[in-house]
């Protein structure tokens, strides 16, 4: 019995894909579940949503222009911040609006250009004779870890350091800003820069977890381990390492399922997660269902105890 | 030149596929833009986005039962919806975070479910539409659920407005503000289900917000922005869908980037808010009192 579980955890470590897989896994779950942190308390859900959708179009232009595509991703997904941060001061609309708007603009270019790619690869290839390699779209929409390559990985290792070491040193700011943005303006700090600096975060974040996890699902990665943690404490740095540890629990988790399942990896990861969320939900120490549940018992009971005369009403009907 | 654009236009109109393309594609946006001026209303674009997503698993269970594929989509949109009404209750995180958290559960097990199943083929379709080649079936369905959302606007019409408006007045009066949070939560999942075959499930999203954004950009009254955004819908359909045509390129993307554009054409020309009326606005402004108050000049 131990012998087939330590095989079904050891086995799948004789490949190097595999490893390779876990090893992303672990950072992109470290990474997003540090930033969750704050996009959950900030109550930033629609606009990961759209900063990870707004990147399509840059990652196919990053690779017709044979640059990397974190570069091409990073530039559309600022692009489409300040996009929504003048409409917004522009029109009168709903800030939800703004964002849906422009971030599917965004992604209904992404598509078109990658309907476009075949006679758009052949025109650069007569231009300027360079011939683009060719664009997994499936890999950039919903992931592809498992297959990762190593430029891919490099990419993944240095996002993930600038965005660790920003969020380290400026870690009480941005708690503060996303605690109580007015009380941050009033003792002095500049609430300007670190709006744009938690979006450009978020941008970041998100083309670190692009080739792990998809466009689509990053966002699952942005939101849920920072529900997980908010769920179960509520001291900030208890948060952290909650949403840290369970993001690298469902990483790992859902990368072998995807292994053993030979299902989508992006969809094992987050499915996991939410499996998650829900036994916090459940045995959450102090609001948990569970412990709801059993605190209306004992109140109950107290108040039965207290009131024996309760129990034993007349009978009406008699 | 004229005759070009004739051409441009006329060409297309040859192939059966493309006048039921144009056909279905007027059709979803006059049934998006009625439910995208409630939504604008209410806030609810997150509630959009995440309903279109959460189809997917049971766009796969139906395909995988050979039942209808909308039966499937409407069933797991309404169960997501009501999982995230009852997390939102137990749960003390924002409804955003919940909305987010619930909707990509969703789309995860369907993604889990097509990678076992289904062909790469029908996951493309129903990801980014597939309007030029719609099968009849999907056709028909796409008309039945379109119908009943619009007959459903039709009759609730006054009440949803209210309830959208205000929904502490429309209990006041003595609506049943309840069974009209889940009626409007029901019209969206039918639309949803309807504009699927259309652009797909990640840009259903933008047939719900855009058409009433720019209704409400031009207008303050309901009724013209309800005109509005079904006028610039079908326009944005259709305009979309000859894009297509010519360009060889995605129609979903192409209807989503003319309605993107119709957007920002209302942002500009808007009478009374848009940038070039208060442009003219400001400079009116000062030219009055560069006269009134000549002082200042010396």
């Amino acid at each position: 019995m131990l012998e087939t579980l330590w095989h079904w955890i050891s086995d799948p470590f004789q490949y190097e894909f595999m490893v390779k897989a876990l090893g992303v896994g672990i950072l992109v779950g470290v990474i997003c579940a540090v930033l969750s942190c704050f996009i959950t308390l900030k109550g930033w859900s629609l606009m990961g949503d759209a900063v990870s959708h707004a990147v399509l179009p840059g990652v196919v232009l990053a690779y017709l222009a044979g640059i990397p595509f974190g570069i091409g991703a990073f530039i559309f997904g600022l692009g489409s911040v300040l996009l929504i941060g003048w409409v917004r001061a522009n029109t009168h609309l709903r800030d939800d609006a703004v964002i849906g708007i422009v971030f599917t603009a965004f992604f209904g270019l992404g598509l078109i250009l990658i309907s476009k790619i075949p006679s758009l690869a052949e025109w650069i290839n007569t231009t300027f004779g360079y011939l683009p390699p060719l664009l997994d779209v499936k890999s950039i929409l919903f992931g592809n870890v498992l297959g990762i390559s190593n430029a891919d990985i490099l990419q993944t290792i240095i996002i993930g350091i600038i965005t660790l070491a920003l969020v380290l040193i400026f870690r009480r700011d941005l708690v503060l800003f996303c605690f109580d943005p007015n009380h941050a303006r009033a003792i002095g700090l500049n609430t300007n820069l670190l709006y744009y600096m938690l979006l450009s975060l978020l941008a970041l974040t998100i083309v670190a977890a692009l080739q792990t996890i998809g466009i689509v699902l990053v966002v699952a990665m942005l939101v849920t381990p920072g529900a997980i943690a908010y769920t179960l404490t509520k001291r900030f740095d208890r948060m952290l390492l909650i949403a840290g540890s369970t993001s690298v629990f469902s990483c790992v988790v859902g990368i072998y399922a995807s292994y053993y399942l030979n299902a989508s990896t992006g969809g094992c990861i987050v499915f996991t997660q939410a499996l998650v969320f829900l036994a916090a939900l459940a045995l959450a120490p102090r609001d948990g269902l569970l412990a709801r549940a059993l605190a209306k018992r004992v109140q109950r009971n107290t108040l039965l105890q207290r009131q024996p005369e309760a129990t034993q009403l007349p009978d009406v009907h008699a | 030149m004229i005759e070009t654009l004739w051409n441009w236009f006329v060409e297309p109109f040859q192939y059966s596929f493309m006048q039921t393309a144009l056909g279905v594609s007027a059709f979803v946006g006059v049934v998006c833009a009625l439910l995208s001026c409630y939504l604008i209303l209410k806030g609810w674009s997150l509630m959009g986005d995440a309903l279109s997503h959460a189809v997917l698993p049971g766009v796969v269970v139906a395909y995988l039962l050979g039942l209808p594929f909308a039966l499937g989509a409407f069933a797991s949109g309404l169960a997501s919806a009501i999982l995230i009404g009852w997390v939102k209750r137990n749960a003390r995180i924002k409804e955003d975070t919940v909305i987010g958290l619930v909707f990509t559960a969703f789309f995860a097990l369907g993604l889990i479910l097509l990678s076992r199943t289904v062909s790469d083929v029908h996951l493309s379709h129903i990801l980014y539409g597939n309007v030029l080649g719609i099968e009849p079936e999907d056709l028909i369905q796409t008309l039945i659920a379109g119908s009943i959302a619009l007959g459903a606007v039709a009759i609730l019409r006054r009440d949803l407005m209210l309830f959208c408006f205000d929904p502490n007045h429309a209990r006041a009066i003595g609506l049943n503000t309840t069974f009209l949070y889940y009626a409007l939560l029901t019209l969206l999942a039918l639309t949803v289900v309807a504009a699927l075959q259309a652009v797909g499930i990640i840009l259903v999203i933008a047939m719900l917000i855009t058409p009433g954004a720019i209704g409400y950009l031009l207008t303050d009254r309901f009724d013209r922005m309800m005109g509005l955004a079904v006028g610039a819908a079908v326009l944005a359909s259709i305009l979309g869908v000859y894009m297509s045509f010519h360009l060889d390129a995605s129609t979903g993307g192409c209807i989503v980037v003319m309605q993107a554009l119709l957007f920002f054409a209302a942002m500009l020309f808007a009478p009374k808010r848009g940038l070039l009326a208060r442009f003219w606005l400001r400079r009116t402004m000062r030219e009055a009192q560069r006269v009134l108050v000549p002082s200042k000049q010396g």
